[in-house]
């Protein structure tokens, strides 16, 4: 805790304002419900009501607190967005690491494997699989996972190589070291921080692209996120012919965009950190 | 400086002055260039993919049959008022409504040139016999209901039915005829994907179908026996968005939310007419697969614990009106409003519960009113003690589910709510599908004496007033028994622009003109 808040503080204006936007976004998703007054499933006030003291930020065709609706996303957003990272950076570090570690053939197969992963058009077989397994959180994770890993597998793998070639892997290698221990005492602390920064730009990505697949209506319709609170609005008969999308869709648009933005800037921080380029 | 700001005030005036005449005069040359080239209309409707335009191949709702319909005619037609002569120019029962004879129009042509003839008439309901179309009207208590048709000269042909029936005319008068040239060596309809497939005698013949962007082509057939075409073309074509499409020019007609409708009530270039409420929504209980249905408390508590009133305030903008608990639509001549009614009543609900709690499943489309309609109903009926999990699939999925009963409640929107009240016995009478639409669909695992009864007793009556009075009783014990929801009937807007066609009218049964045949046609004053 202690690392990150002086990370915190050598961080530029810029940064620091994300780690900022990013926390307040995390502390909504965690307190998000006992930060509205109303519930975020429940009709609260009258149709398409306009901000105001009592709305916040105005109420959807049924009644529904956006506000309310916008905490209870931020929750569903983050929880989509860490599981496919975190499932992600798994399958991406685990693939590239043995990839890189072992070479020859198991490395041929597995980058032969990625490549075949990478060529494949994201968005429509998504949207087909997203179609095929139904729609869930659990499954809007796995199959958003599925097309996030590959990247971090080539970054990883490519590193390793280059710490491979180090003498002082060669040397442990020669004196007998095991893959456990040159993994602990070589690997990790260098690998650690990309995957890291792969990390939080899979998160930002799986915002994107969960809200893209509840946006054509595949997400999970029960789960709310903000992909979701933006598909019920433009799915509203001439939307853009009323008022109703001040509110209606600007919320859920506005937070998609701050937390994508916040998440990129906070990347780009890191990046300048390590000297690494994604 | 005061001099100077009068003369160019005045310029101003005499430059708005005339800018307007001149509008004046664009305006009535539009009209009248608009009426002249009336024979060049092209009309661009929505499109969508529901399927190729033949009787096997259409998808089986509105849009996709009705389509199927302005390629195809029938013995008789549909207009504002009732049944009418079309390629039969008359008819009589006799036989104590055993035998129908129809008279038949001279010179119709199909679109491949060949002549109609009464071996077409008869080939046609041979052939639905072997193979009955997405859209059946020939099945009843799931038996064929033509027994022979008999040819008596060029003109006239004899159909002989299995008993009398007050729904027989229509059924056979809306049946689509086939050219016998064409189907006699089709073995499978379903797989017979030819360009023949959409040959028909209909006012307009078949030029494009592309499956992928949803768009169709029909041109008007120029040896068209009947009415004269007033549209030239009619084209669906892919929009994004409706709205924003019609604003553009880019379709010609439009159905708006009551929220946005000002801006084309203001407008002179304009005009709105108001859907019948013949389309509504329902909510199917399953009683096969969770029998905790079929305990008539459960089901009240579910009529009292929903809020239909609500919905067509949000869901509908108060574009619609809440249906009745006896199916038939509050909008149809045969409507009994003195029959059980169920407004929204928690406390009621509740006592109907007696304390339990129940957990259902409701399947869904993924369209938006369908879900903020479950959500709503989620909502209400978890306060009296019904957890309500939704299950949202794509339209073509819930429908299949719904006719396979793969679900345990199915909320499910679609027309046919101004036909014949037949559909009571469709519904609440038979477990068999008699029909590939999803109006026809039954109630699985319900039974109810008494309403069989009056339901088979409804259609062999003859006698309107008589037929009436069944249908009156039978909507009571519809009503009193609630074995399914009917929630609410739309009665959204249809926008055009008159001075590009004013033709869109309504069947008597139908809620939607752009489906009506006779709404591309030269109507006789």
């Amino acid at each position: 805790m202690k690392k990150i808040i002086i990370y915190i503080r050598s961080a530029s204006p810029i940064g620091k304002a994300a780690f900022l936007l990013l926390t307040a976004i995390i502390i909504l998703s965690i307190f998000g419900s006992q930060l509205s007054r109303y519930p975020h499933d429940l009709s609260s006030g009258k149709s398409l009501e306009a901000p105001s003291k009592d709305h916040k930020l105005g109420t959807d065709d049924l009644g529904i607190d956006l506000w309310a609706q916008i905490c209870n996303g931020a929750r569903i957003s983050m929880i989509i967005s860490l599981g496919v990272a975190t499932l992600a950076c798994g399958i991406g570090s685990f693939i590239g690491i043995i990839s890189g570690y072992k070479g020859g053939i198991i490395d041929y197969i597995l980058m032969r494997f990625t490549d075949m992963v990478i060529v494949l058009p994201q968005l429509p077989t998504m949207i087909v699989l997203g179609a095929f397994f139904g729609p869930s959180i659990k499954n809007i994770i796995i199959v958003l996972s599925l097309f996030s890993w590959t990247r971090i597998a080539r970054i990883t793998r490519a590193k390793l190589l280059t710490i491979m070639e180090q003498d002082y892997i060669k040397i442990a290698k020669g004196y007998g070291a095991s893959f456990k221990y040159i993994y602990l005492n070589h690997i990790q602390s260098q690998i650690l921080p990309i995957i890291v920064l792969c990390f939080i730009k899979t998160t930002g990505k799986a915002i994107v692209a969960e809200a893209s697949l509840s946006f054509l209506g595949l997400g999970d319709p029960t789960s709310k996120s903000w992909g979701l609170i933006l598909n019920r609005a433009m799915d509203f008969n001439g939307i853009y012919f009323t008022p109703y999308w001040k509110w209606w869709v600007a919320s859920p648009l506005i937070a998609i965009v701050l937390l994508v933005v916040s998440i990129s800037l906070i990347g780009r921080e890191l990046e300048n950190k390590y000297d690494f380029k994604m | 400086m005061r001099r100077i700001l009068g003369i160019l005030l005045t310029l101003l005036i005499i430059m708005n002055i005339s800018a307007c005449s001149n509008s004046n005069d664009d305006t009535k040359a539009i009209a009248e260039e608009t009426v002249e080239s009336n024979n060049d209309i092209i009309i661009r409707l929505a499109g969508g993919d529901w399927g190729f335009p033949s009787p096997y191949l259409h998808y089986s709702r509105g849009p996709g049959g009705f389509k199927m319909y302005l390629l195809f005619d029938s013995l008789l037609e549909k207009d504002e008022n009732g049944i009418i002569p079309w390629i039969a120019s008359e008819w009589r029962i006799e036989n104590e409504g055993k035998d129908y004879i129809f008279t038949l129009n001279d010179n119709i042509l199909w679109h491949d040139g060949e002549k109609l003839t009464p071996e077409d008439i008869k080939f046609t309901f041979d052939y639905y016999k072997q193979h009955p179309p997405v859209w059946n009207s020939l099945n009843v208590n799931g038996k064929y209901i033509v027994k022979n048709v008999e040819i008596i000269d060029e003109t006239n042909l004899k159909i002989v039915v299995d008993s009398a029936n007050a729904t027989y005319l229509e059924r056979l008068g809306k049946a689509r005829i086939l050219p016998k040239h064409i189907w006699k060596d089709v073995k499978d309809p379903k797989k017979f994907h030819s360009e023949k497939a959409a040959i028909g005698c209909g006012p307009y013949r078949f030029v494009e179908y592309n499956r992928e962007q949803g768009a169709y082509k029909f041109e008007a057939f120029e040896n068209y026996w009947g009415p004269k075409q007033r549209v030239k073309a009619i084209e669906w074509v892919p929009v994004s968005d409706e709205i924003l499409a019609f604003e553009k020019g880019e379709i010609d007609t439009v159905s708006p939310s009551p929220d946005i409708i000002g801006r084309y009530e203001k407008d002179k270039g304009y005009a709105i007419k108001t859907n019948k409420g013949f389309w509504g929504y329902r909510l199917i209980f399953n009683m096969e697969k969770r029998s905790e249905l079929k305990n008539i408390n459960l089901r009240k508590a579910f009529a009292y614990g929903i809020d239909r009133e609500e919905m067509v305030d949000k869901v509908s903008r108060g574009a619609a009106i809440a249906a009745s608990m006896g199916y038939i639509s509050k909008e149809h001549i045969w409507y009994n409003d003195n029959i059980q009614k169920y407004s929204y009543e928690p406390e009621k609900a509740k006592k109907f519960l007696k304390g339990k709690s129940y957990s259902f499943e409701i399947l869904t489309g993924n369209k938006g009113a369908e879900i903020k309609i479950a959500e709503l109903i989620k909502m209400t009926l978890k306060d009296i003690g019904i957890e309500i999990k939704i299950k949202s699939v794509d339209m073509k999925t819930r429908d299949a589910a719904v006719k396979n009963k793969e679900f345990e409640i199915a909320l499910i929107g679609h027309g046919g709510w101004g036909s014949d009240p037949d559909s009571l016995r469709e519904i609440y009478g038979t477990d068999t599908q008699e029909d590939g639409s999803p109006s026809s669909n039954s109630l699985p695992g319900y039974y109810n004496e008494k309403i069989i009864e009056l339901s088979q007793k409804q259609m062999k009556e003859l006698d309107k007033d008589k037929r009436k009075e069944i249908i009156y009783r039978l909507q009571e014990l519809i009503a009193e028994e609630v074995p399914q929801i009917p929630l609410y009937n739309t009665r959204s807007y249809f926008v055009f622009r008159p001075l590009k066609y004013d033709g869109w009218m309504y069947t008597y049964d139908h809620h939607y003109p752009e489906h009506c045949k006779l709404s591309y046609l030269v109507r006789e004053k």
